[in-house]
């Protein structure tokens, strides 16, 4: 996490200017909004001109080719500098969650999540680490299988360890709070969080592909 | 995931340059450099072009086929909530020229560029021929140049989607298939020219080949735009029934459930506990509707689990978020299993007074339920023995189906953890094996 002394600047992405202003009006005081887009074509250029550490990014947008949030992410990647998406839908259907993930999102909350936890998970955004939703925990669970491998490095499987981290999340404990189960640092909870959502990116594993074109994500 | 390529409104002369600079990424300039350059090439360019100009549609024209596309990517049904673009159904009678309609400008200019062009590339042929020594006289010239101006004419007016539309009607989407089609014209063609010259004289057979197809190629230009355009409309209108008989259908669906609870929930505006009840309710009831899970099965544990942490949300207005990996068939076991969470979700909304969290795995090894609350917590020794509640509803109800059942429960709040071990082990574990660590009862 990022310490309290620099302000984490911010680019707010939804189409629903109620949901902005509430979204504004919700974050902590640290967190800096630089601007505000309501499009694929407004969210691409704010981010551009903006380059900010996060951009919180709704999932449906409107314009583009229609394909939303993923747009924005694919669109912005060739910026310089290390900008981060935390994805923000009202959905928390399958296709929403993991395709954002997939197209480079550094992490996934629905919108009824409260104030303080926003500024939590964007304040975790730019540290470097990942923000993982209980449900998105569920899904990767379900996409990787809950058998349990020794390896710790293939990308096509969870090491035990990281099922372990997975199974707390979706059962609703927060990262101190799965550090202390598992007695470990909450600087470890992140490495392998991390690391769960690096394979979730690049892993073309068979079952990942079968469990997407199930779900029509292909 | 394929983007499919759109013919760009801004266009010069078709938008084809520009589409496919927008689909390749590059840039436009570039793109037309390369196909003005290619035209070169025995008039590849050319060849290319057209092939895209007829096959690729335009951009922001509706879908070919005229059926509505309800999940071409990520953003599926949601988008039926969006309100529809004004005048939705496209008007299908009025516009002669629809497809051009969206860039006026471009078109008109394109049309006259087209127009100098096609004169310049005849104006050429006709110096290279006369050089080449080839006799071509004007009397063949002329007409020909008439005929491809006539057909740029009255495809450009329909240029749209149509023609693709109709090509696929007659299943002409195949390169084999329009040969098959070709080769069949060229044999009747030939036939019909044999009886009718009688003769064997290939002069006589030139002559009359090139008269009737004059004559099927004038009547065809005539007749082709009037056709696309009955085509058109047909497709318009199928597609516009399609439209509105599902905006009939979301609105019903909506008036029975969105806008009976906003009007609830405007009576009820001085009671936040029922609002925000109401409120959840109605977004899990929308949700269900929109974003059904394919992988999730109605009829099973997981979708029981979910029943049952409605009903207590709809209950106590807290949230129950339920997350689940696996599912498992309902029988008698993981029956009394979705009761035993449904007691222990009851119990931490009740109790707990906090969101609850139900996390449900299945597994070859059996199924576990986790229950959490975020309440004050309790010490599960201290409650009186005599109390029911907990020890029965949750444990007994667990250890009498061969699972276990335990209660940890600190300050921060409460997990009660349930395992149910799959069938094979079930039968040779004695009821009462579990390990009911802290079995007790909150009330």
């Amino acid at each position: 996490m990022t310490g309290t002394g620099q302000p984490i600047r911010v680019v707010v992405v939804d189409d629903h200017a109620i949901f902005r202003s509430g979204l504004k009006a919700d974050l902590a005081a640290d967190i800096h909004v630089l601007a505000e887009a309501a499009t694929v074509e407004q969210a691409i250029a704010a981010v551009s001109a903006h380059t900010p550490d996060v951009v919180l990014l709704d999932v449906h947008l409107p314009g583009g080719r229609g394909q939303g949030g993923r747009e924005v992410i694919a669109g912005c990647s060739g910026l310089p500098g290390q900008v981060k998406f935390l994805a923000l839908s009202v959905s928390d259907s399958a296709e929403d969650v993991v395709s954002v993930i997939r197209a480079g999102a550094r992490g996934y909350v629905t919108k009824s999540i409260s104030g303080h936890e926003i500024s939590d998970a964007v304040r975790r955004v730019a540290g470097g680490d990942a923000v993982f939703s209980p449900r998105l925990a569920g899904f990767v669970l379900d996409a990787f299988g809950t058998a349990e491998v020794a390896v710790e490095d293939e990308l096509d499987k969870l090491s035990a360890r990281e099922l372990e981290v997975m199974r707390l999340i979706a059962r609703g404990y927060s990262y101190k709070e799965v550090a202390k189960a598992l007695f470990i640092s909450i600087k470890t909870v992140e490495t392998h969080v991390s690391a769960v959502l690096r394979k979730l990116q690049l892993s073309s594993r068979h079952e990942l592909t079968r469990w997407a074109a199930d779900r029509r994500l292909l | 995931m394929s983007v499919k390529m759109y013919r760009s409104p801004e266009r010069m002369v078709a938008g084809v340059c520009a589409g496919l600079a927008g689909h390749l990424g590059l840039r436009v300039g570039t793109v037309r450099a390369v196909m003005a350059g290619s035209c070169f090439l025995f008039g590849a360019g050319l060849v290319f072009y057209a092939w895209l100009w007829i096959l690729v549609p335009l951009a922001g024209d509706d879908d070919p086929s005229g059926t509505p596309q309800p999940a071409d990517d990520g953003a599926p049904r949601l988008k039926l909530f969006r309100p529809a673009p004004a005048g939705g159904i496209r008007a299908g009678g009025g516009a002669p020229a629809a497809g051009s309609a969206s860039a006026p400008r471009g078109a008109s200019v394109g049309l006259r560029e087209i127009l100098i062009g096609g004169a310049l590339v005849v104006l050429a042929l006709v110096l290279f021929s006369a050089r080449t020594g080839v006799n071509l006289d004007l009397g063949t010239v002329v007409p020909l140049g008439v005929i491809s101006a006539g057909a740029v004419l009255a495809w450009m007016q329909l240029d749209a989607t149509r023609r693709v539309g109709l090509l696929n009607a007659a299943k002409m989407d195949t390169p084999w298939s329009i040969a098959r089609f070709a080769a069949g014209i060229v044999l009747v063609v030939a036939g019909v020219l044999i009886i009718v010259t009688g003769s064997g004289s290939w002069a006589l057979v030139w002559a009359s080949v090139v008269a009737s197809l004059a004559v099927l190629a004038g009547v065809g230009l005539v007749l082709a735009p009037w056709a696309l355009k009955f085509w058109r409309d047909f497709q318009n209108e199928r597609a516009g029934r399609i439209r509105e008989t599902q905006r009939a259908e979301i609105a019903a669906h909506l008036h029975d459930s969105v806008l009976q609870t906003l009007a609830l929930i405007q009576k009820r505006a001085d009671s936040p506990q029922d609002v925000s009840r109401l409120a959840r309710a109605q977004e899990r009831e929308l949700r269900s509707w929109i974003y059904q899970d394919e992988g999730k099965d109605p009829g099973k544990l997981v979708a029981g689990i979910q029943a049952a942490c409605a009903e207590v949300e709809d209950l106590h207005g807290l949230p129950v978020e339920v997350v689940s990996v696996g599912d498992a068939e309902l029988d008698e076991a993981t029956r009394a299993l979705a009761q035993a969470t449904r007691e222990a979700v009851l119990n931490g909304v009740r109790h707990g007074g906090t969101a609850v969290s139900v996390y449900v795995e299945a597994a070859g090894s059996g199924v576990d339920v986790f229950v959490k609350d975020r309440g004050a917590g309790f010490d599960p020794g201290a409650v009186p023995p005599d109390r029911l509640g907990v020890r029965e509803s949750v444990v007994g109800r667990m250890q009498r189906n061969g699972g276990t059942a335990a209660i940890i429960s600190s300050t921060e709040g409460t997990e009660v953890r349930l395992h149910l071990p799959a069938r094979p082990a079930q039968a040779d574990a004695p009821a009462g094996n579990g390990k009911a660590t802290n079995g007790g009862d909150k009330k």
